[in-house]
């Protein structure tokens, strides 16, 4: 029943969304590129899918080059989306765009704290975190001001409203606010998700519902990881921790608690999906912080075992119907393929081929 | 100064023969400590290139790791990170001290880095992924940072080096062809100039000597002459005392003798 009404509005971007995916690399195309011998030879083999977009590169382009053109067309796709979406599916894609803008306002706020020209900022901002009134936020001059208008100007307004003051900006580390801001955001498109009547009960909510969940444990996994060794302290740490997700809450609390790899390990036990990460690259056995980077046996780090899983969700969005999640697993999926080529041309211009079979390819 | 190789202004004495020699002398000892000491330098300037190179090629090793190791953190991190870096950067946390070498004289810096460990400014980047990518990029950077500081502490000293051979080398040479050369003519000129002086001084002595002869000779005739004449005069008046004259010349003669003999001895 709920797929009743679902074409009078969602169908299109539905319908170009499933077209999209069908121009995604395929195993066959990867194995092609990594065959290839230069960037001139990747760009050929990506010209069925890019064509266009690369042709006005010049011979052998940089690696960032080639990928910020395949972005320039992840970018003129989506915005393509966005400007047919209508209702809810427009209200879905909007959220999507949330977390580039915190990456964005992230990267303002870095540049005021430092007093920094804020103009040249904005090129560097993520396309997709781009919102009209972005270029409101260059005007402001000391970090109040910049709080003021970030409240009054930007969607983001409540995510910092309860959980951040205008001194918090100037003192926590910007990476605290921004995973701060993450952990609202992914909270918030959660019980969007959940509780919008459009999207209750439906398909949306059962994959997009499980694909934030992951995304928020894998985030309460990786900032403990990553805080082992700095001056984050527990209970910073623990306010970081989106309260979603399979680990919430005793996985969360007892990852607040961890003071090593094993710790995490064995916070994470509970759900069997992380334990076999953590038993695949070898951390519950005590293989500590040196080999977490990328030590492991078949050259997988555990971040390669995450972004894995994530594919595996984003692919499985496409198995369901009248939902506009499929747009975030395409979005998802054609993000991996730029770091995929990216990984690849930079294997390939820096000669170094032996690993150049660590992307993930889930087609 | 006639050609390139003169000798010097002196005056040809005694004295300065001596200046000379003791000259010819200390040019010799300086020339054998420079000669010594360009060996010594080109030993270790042979060592530095030799190391260079192997620290060239480590730098080209490492910092290929350290780019690919890049790749992996854009990879990782799916964006740019540089900007983030460059603005929480606020102290260094590699440091390079510099210290002086002593080598045969000559004060050669070498840079000795070290690393700050209560710094880690960016520590937190990449929290929520590719935190672990990024702390292990940093550490490889590191190192090729210290391979870089190695490298450059070595072609300083190289480039100091090289000028400092040549300077010496320089020296050497001038030593060896230019001063030596010409201290030993000056030395042989004064030594001929004294040679020509005491020829002089023999040949006037001896021009004295032949007119002093004449002289008494001429003295001697204009006594004879006066003699006879006083004889003539005495025979003329009573003949007597004509024995004196002959034994007085006798005497002369004796007397040229024996300036002779200070001559030879003069």
């Amino acid at each position: 029943m709920e797929g009743l009404f679902f074409n009078v509005n969602g169908g299109y971007v539905e319908g170009i969304v499933r077209g999209y995916r069908n121009s995604l690399l395929s195993g066959q195309n990867y194995s092609n590129l990594t065959q290839c011998e230069t960037i001139d030879d990747v760009k050929l083999q990506l010209a069925p899918s890019y064509g266009d977009f690369l042709a006005s590169l010049p011979p052998n382009p940089s690696t960032s080059d080639l990928a910020g053109r395949m972005m320039d067309k992840l970018v003129s796709e989506f915005k393509y989306l966005t400007a047919q979406a209508t209702g809810s599916s427009a209200e879905f894609l909007e959220y999507m765009k949330y977390g580039y803008m915190i990456d964005n306002v992230a990267l303002l706020i870095t540049g005021t704290l430092h007093g920094r020209e804020l103009k040249p900022l904005l090129e560097r901002c993520h396309p997709l975190g781009w919102f009209e009134t972005l270029p409101a936020l260059i005007s402001a001059t000391n970090i109040e001001e910049l709080y003021n208008i970030v409240l009054i100007e930007t969607p983001l307004a409540a995510y910092f409203k309860d959980s951040l003051s205008h001194q918090d900006l100037d003192e926590l580390n910007i990476e605290i606010v921004r995973n701060t801001l993450y952990k609202n955001y992914l909270e918030d498109f959660h019980h969007f998700i959940t509780t919008h009547p459009d999207f209750r009960g439906s398909p949306t909510q059962d994959v997009m519902a499980e694909i934030l969940q992951f995304e928020a444990d894998r985030r309460s996994i990786n900032i403990t990881l990553n805080s082992f060794g700095t001056d984050l302290s527990k209970s910073e740490r623990a306010n970081l921790y989106p309260q979603i997700g399979k680990l919430y809450p005793e996985g969360n609390y007892m990852l607040g608690k961890a003071d090593d790899v094993e710790g995490v390990a064995l916070a994470v036990s509970a759900v069997a999906d992380y334990k076999a990460f953590f038993d695949a690259v070898g951390l519950s056995q005590g293989g500590g912080l040196g080999g977490m980077g990328g030590g492991p046996a078949d050259g997988k780090s555990l971040e390669d075992l995450f972004y894995q899983k994530e594919m595996e969700l984003s692919k499985l969005i496409f198995t369901r119907q009248f939902t506009p999640a499929v747009v975030y697993g395409w979005m998802k999926l054609k993000e991996q393929e730029i770091r995929n080529v990216t990984w690849i041309s930079e294997c390939i211009a820096q000669n170094q081929k032996e690993r150049i079979g660590n992307f993930i390819s889930v087609f | 100064m006639s050609g390139a190789v003169g000798r010097e202004a002196v005056f040809p004495t005694r004295q300065s023969l001596g200046l000379m020699k003791n000259k010819l002398k200390g040019a010799e000892i300086g020339h054998s400590l420079l000669k010594r000491k360009s060996e010594a330098l080109t030993k270790r300037f042979r060592e530095i290139t030799r190391r260079i190179d192997e620290a060239k090629q480590k730098m080209g090793r490492v910092m290929q790791i350290a780019a690919f190791s890049l790749a992996e953190v854009s990879y990782a991190v799916g964006g740019d990170i540089g900007y983030q870096i460059q603005e929480s950067a606020k102290q260094a946390r590699f440091r390079v001290r510099a210290k002086q070498e002593n080598v045969s004289g000559v004060l050669l810096p070498s840079f000795e880095s070290y690393t700050q460990d209560g710094v880690n400014d960016f520590g937190l980047t990449g929290l929520g992924k590719g935190g672990q990518q990024i702390q292990r990029c940093r550490e490889t950077y590191a190192r090729a940072v210290e391979t870089l500081v190695e490298l450059a502490s070595l072609q300083t000293a190289f480039l100091i080096l090289d000028e400092v051979i040549k300077v010496v080398n320089r020296r050497v040479n001038a030593i060896e062809h230019v001063i030596i050369p010409r201290t030993e003519n000056t030395i042989k000129y004064i030594n001929s100039e004294l040679d020509e002086l005491d020829r002089e001084e023999f040949y006037r002595l001896k021009k004295v000597s032949g007119k002093k002869k004449r002289d008494v000779a001429a003295a001697d005739a204009a006594i004879l002459a006066a003699r006879q004449r006083a004889a003539e005069e005495q025979a003329a008046n009573p003949e007597a005392a004509s024995k004196a004259p002959p034994a007085k010349e006798e005497e002369s003669t004796d007397v040229l003798g024996e300036n002779e003999d200070n001559d030879v001895i003069f």
